[in-house]
């Protein structure tokens, strides 16, 4: 089950600040990798929710992904609906896939679960390549960001485009939290350990999954969204299955089912993606080395690895004191026998 | 439409079966034996396809033919001494990562040895030119992959079915445990159809190389078409994997001639009908 646990509110929120503080000092450049930073954390956090709380791994987040930031494109640039609302209505059709792909893929488990979620993915990536009236090959471009001048923030500034973004991410987190610790997302982490017990207890696990995976497929949609707002311009590599692959491997560097853990993975993997590929262009190399490292060192990621620790040292401490009140008491209880 | 027309995708759709055939059975097997799910084996078989492109100059196309599949084995024996043999007992999502980081790897390996640019590979003389078929005329190098996926078809189906070394394989599919208690030493077997798998990966990329072009990530485009095939199929099994790699050639070829605005879509959904409707695929290993 999703618990807040100290360390795990001190990192969001140095990682919140640190956003924060690093959007004032960064450049151009600086902004536009803070912006993809956030989409992607977006992104893994709804990937988490499935596979780390539902054991659902899923390869078609890289298509959800691609479908949200498509259906906004359709609806600004082609239906010429006003951003906010095709906002609220590409996400919610984003959710709606999500549920019906969950539900399609309910029955499968294991690596048939991971195959045919590819194969829906793939199946949208091939129809967005194929279709002439979304661009096909070419993408789409004309896309709008919203007009947030009511409340004095011009969005097409990088800076305050960055911060629209951090406070979607912060609610996308806060919703993704909630879930989890609803009754709906308790169940999710029942389904996960045991199907056969969850049904005894008169839950159906196949609705249970698909309302999780609907959720998942929100958030996904949101990331989408403003990946779509960000480059101003969508193509199909947006829903390629590599996309959702690598969303899986921040995933997993970052520590699956701790939902912050993700987050820290993604940070890290912009940051070393961007500062590798200065170097080298090899950089799949690195990010190869790294990634079986990490899933062969059994730890969970990088952060599951650091709390893992922080947690067994807590144990030993209260076990030490634990001891040493044992000991206290067991003298007293000697001169209370004495007396 | 006539009669040649039909013939002449019938003998495409076989040909494109066939190669995915030798790709798939390696890995469909591997993972029914070994529970592995390697997703690089379409890297395996990017640089089979690779090493016999730097070899057929010297050594000659049937050089090749039987020195990649051998190389690819060795690569195979390398990465299951290091990493694999490890990673055996851990659970799918592990396996799939670790093979996913391996693609990342080879995938820059290739690119680091052999550079971005497509290289070719010659045609012995004994395969190049055509072949007339009535009507139609026909390269007699896709007759010979067709054959050759037929062969190896004939002969896996000979040594599972029919001898000992097959009969201990399928114990060891159908419960390696009690297969181990019964004095067969699983994890040799283990071994050795990992590198068959390996070499037979091998052998598909020889076969591509002259067909398709040797670039570093024809080993990706490979593996989803590769998947599609052993889930359709059903894990595990040899029949499988035949009818998975009929089906999806068939479908692949016949639909990008008769409906090309829908033929990318058709073999995906078809995917996700089969796996909705059994879940486990057409032709599963264990029941």
């Amino acid at each position: 089950m999703f618990r807040h646990t100290p360390f795990r509110i001190a990192t969001l929120l140095a990682l919140l600040v640190g956003m924060v503080i690093a959007s004032f000092f960064a450049g151009y450049f600086g902004l536009e990798i803070m912006s993809e930073i956030i989409v992607l954390a977006i992104l893994v956090l709804a990937l988490d929710l499935v596979a780390g709380f539902g054991g659902m791994v899923s390869l078609c987040h890289g298509a959800l992904l691609g479908f949200g930031a498509y259906a906004f494109a359709v609806f600004t640039a082609l239906l010429g609906w006003d951003p906010s609302v095709a906002m609220i209505a590409a996400i919610a059709a984003t959710g709606a896939v999500g549920w019906i792909i969950g539900a399609l893929c309910s029955g499968s488990h294991g690596i048939y679960f991971i195959m045919v979620t590819l194969a829906f993915g793939q199946m949208a990536y091939s129809f967005v390549f194929g279709a002439a009236f979304l661009g096909g090959d070419d993408g789409m471009s004309g896309i709008t960001r919203p007009d947030l001048s009511a409340i004095g923030v011009d969005l097409n500034d990088s800076r305050s485009f960055v911060l629209y973004a951090l406070v979607c991410a912060v609610i996308a987190y806060l919703f993704a939290a909630q879930f989890l610790r609803s009754g709906l997302g308790r169940s999710l982490v029942g389904v996960q350990q045991s199907e056969q017990r969850v049904r005894a207890l008169g839950l159906v696990p196949w609705r249970t999954k698909a309302h999780a995976f609907g959720v998942s497929g929100l958030i996904a949609g949101l990331a989408g969204v403003l990946a779509a707002q960000h480059i101003m311009y969508i193509s199909p590599g947006l829903l390629s299955w590599t996309v959702s692959g690598e969303a899986l491997v921040v995933v997993i560097l970052g520590g699956l089912g701790t939902l912050v853990g993700p987050l820290v993975g993604a940070v890290a993997f912009v940051l070393i993606k961007h500062e590798v590929a200065a170097v080298t262009p090899y950089w799949h190399l690195v990010v190869g080395v790294i990634l079986i490292a990490v899933v062969m060192s059994r730890a969970n990621g990088i952060f599951g690895f650091v709390e893992v620790r922080l947690n067994r040292r807590r144990a030993a401490k209260v076990a030490a004191t634990d001891v040493k009140t044992d000991a206290k008491l067991g003298k007293t209880e000697g001169q209370v026998r004495d007396a | 439409m006539d009669v040649g027309f039909w013939l002449f995708q019938t003998l495409n759709a076989l040909q494109l079966s066939m190669l995915l055939f030798l790709l798939s059975v390696g890995l469909t097997v591997i993972f029914g034996l070994m529970h592995f799910v390697n997703l690089a084996h379409g890297s395996l078989y990017a640089l089979g396809a690779y090493v016999a492109a730097s070899t057929a100059g010297v050594v000659g196309y049937w050089g090749a033919f039987f020195l990649a599949p051998i190389a690819v084995a060795a690569i195979g024996f390398v990465l299951y001494a290091l990493m694999i043999r490890r990673m055996r007992k851990s659970g799918p999502m592990a396996q799939v990562l670790v093979t996913f980081g391996l693609i990342f790897v080879l995938l820059d390996l290739t690119r680091i040895i052999w550079g971005d640019l497509a290289l070719g590979i010659q045609l012995p003389p004994l395969l190049s030119g055509r072949i007339s078929l009535g009507s139609l005329e026909y390269p007699i190098y896709r007759m010979f992959i067709i054959a050759l996926g037929l062969a190896v078809f004939a002969a896996l189906a000979l040594v599972l079915g029919r001898t000992q070394i097959g009969a201990m394989i399928r114990a060891g599919v159908d419960n390696d445990a009690m297969a181990a208690c019964l004095g067969i030493n699983v994890e040799k077997l283990f071994f050795a159809v990992f590198c068959v798998g390996c070499a037979l990966a091998g052998l598909a990329g020889v076969i591509a190389a002259p067909i398709l072009s040797v670039t570093p990530d024809m080993g990706l485009q490979i593996l989803i078409p590769t998947l599609i095939v052993i889930v359709i199929g059903g894990l595990g099994s040899l029949k499988g994997a035949f009818a998975g790699s009929l089906i999806y050639g068939f479908v692949q070829t016949f639909g990008a001639v008769l409906l090309p605005s829908f033929a990318s879509v058709i073999v995906y959904a078809l995917l996700a009908v089969v796996l909705v409707i059994r879940p486990t695929g057409l032709f599963p290993a264990k029941a």
